[in-house]
């Protein structure tokens, strides 16, 4: 067999191959013309990546904001409590040095009225808090009770905040064709 | 410009060097973009280079009578999804393989289908149709009938095979040998 013909049809033709090739190329492909229907059009390539990076990015952000303010309202009102107890407690009467006899009676009266009156006490003491939470700023009451382990938390935030606001700024380099910056700079600085 | 201007403007670097386009895009990528960007000429001259090959792919798979319908949806098809091909020099192999899982769907979704037997092929007369040896050729192993109906029936050669399907060379190379041994063998034992 001539396994140039059959490959290339170079060489010299083989009798049975050529054959071959006459009786089926009747079965050839006929041309016969595309008709292609106006409603038909080729696709376009769409392009979701950047949209989904920064659907993803923003809502990233929502969920670790959302963390970290139930994160610090959670922290908040042991604090709130403490710096507002003395503003809130009701005037008690204190007893008078010139009556030592009626002293036990009157602290007695006032167990009892702090036992009757306890719940009023904390709706009142509440809805003061409440208000006090309008007024006062939070960071300053709060930032010097902070425990090593509420701290490292925090800076675990903070690091993750920072990441997505480097991915953000990725993916809005990507969709703008903007040149991403060159990582290896910083490291250098830092090194 | 006179020449010796001309000479000297080179000499001197007076004027920006246009190189010339060293790379030249294959056909293929420059029609399939030339589709995407919204010439419908560009696909009906890809329907032009690529139909024999599809013809061909489905010919050794599916029955004549649907060969030249199935040719016209695939090539329909794979206008709705070109924005899909993601590289653009692999038309070939990509509406090669798109024929090939449309002749599997075709049976699939076919309930009345011929079953060739071997009863076909011994009842055969001394003067033997393109269409008997067809049905032989159908009833090798599937990498040998579309190269063979490629070659054979669509006159394509060994290297065009290879550079329309995607297939390497080599493969080809063995299919066309072997499959053309195989198919000698039964008509050889078909004829005695």
């Amino acid at each position: 067999m001539n396994d140039n013909y059959l490959w290339d049809r170079s060489g010299e033709p083989d009798p049975e191959i050529q054959k071959l090739e006459e009786i089926l190329g009747t079965l050839r492909y006929q041309p016969r013309a595309l008709e292609i229907p106006h409603h038909i059009q080729p696709g376009h390539r769409r392009k979701f990546f950047p949209a989904l990076a920064i659907a993803a990015a923003i809502t990233l952000i929502a969920v670790i904001l959302g963390l970290w303010l139930s994160f610090n309202r959670r922290q908040a009102p042991p604090f709130e409590a403490k710096n507002t107890s003395p503003i809130n407690q009701p005037p008690n009467p204190a007893p008078s040095p010139a009556n030592p006899d009626k002293q036990g009676a009157v602290a007695t009266i006032v167990r009892t009225q702090k036992q009757s009156g306890m719940q009023k006490h904390r709706e009142a003491t509440r809805s003061l808090l409440a208000q006090n939470q309008s007024r006062v700023p939070r960071t300053v009451t709060r930032q010097p009770g902070l425990t090593t382990e509420e701290l490292a938390e925090k800076q675990q935030v903070l690091v993750a905040l920072r990441l997505v606001s480097s991915k953000l700024n990725l993916a809005q380099r990507k969709t703008q064709g903007v040149p991403q910056l060159n990582p290896i700079r910083n490291q250098h600085k830092i090194g | 410009m006179l020449e010796a201007e001309a000479t000297a403007d080179i000499l001197l670097m007076t004027q920006p060097f246009n190189a010339p386009m060293a790379t030249e895009q294959p056909m293929e990528v420059v029609l399939v973009k030339a589709v995407l960007s919204g010439d419908r000429d560009g696909f009906a001259r890809l329907y032009e280079m690529y139909a024999p090959m599809v013809h061909g792919i489905l010919l050794a798979r599916v029955p004549r009578d649907e060969v030249d319908d199935l040719v016209q949806d695939i090539f329909l098809h794979a206008l709705r999804k070109l924005h899909t091909l993601r590289d653009a020099a692999a038309f070939g192999p990509w509406i090669a393989m798109i024929a090939r899982n449309r002749a599997m769907d075709f049976y699939r979704s076919s309930r009345e289908t011929v079953e060739v037997t071997e009863q076909m092929a011994v009842t055969q007369s001394p003067n033997r149709t393109a269409k008997e040896i067809l049905d032989l050729i159908c009833r090798l192993p599937e990498a040998y009938r579309e190269t063979l109906v490629l070659r054979f029936v669509e006159g394509m050669t060994g290297p065009e095979i290879a550079a329309r399907t995607g297939l390497t060379a080599a493969s080809v190379r063995v299919n066309l040998h072997r499959g053309t041994k195989l198919l000698r063998q039964k008509i050889g034992a078909v004829a005695t």
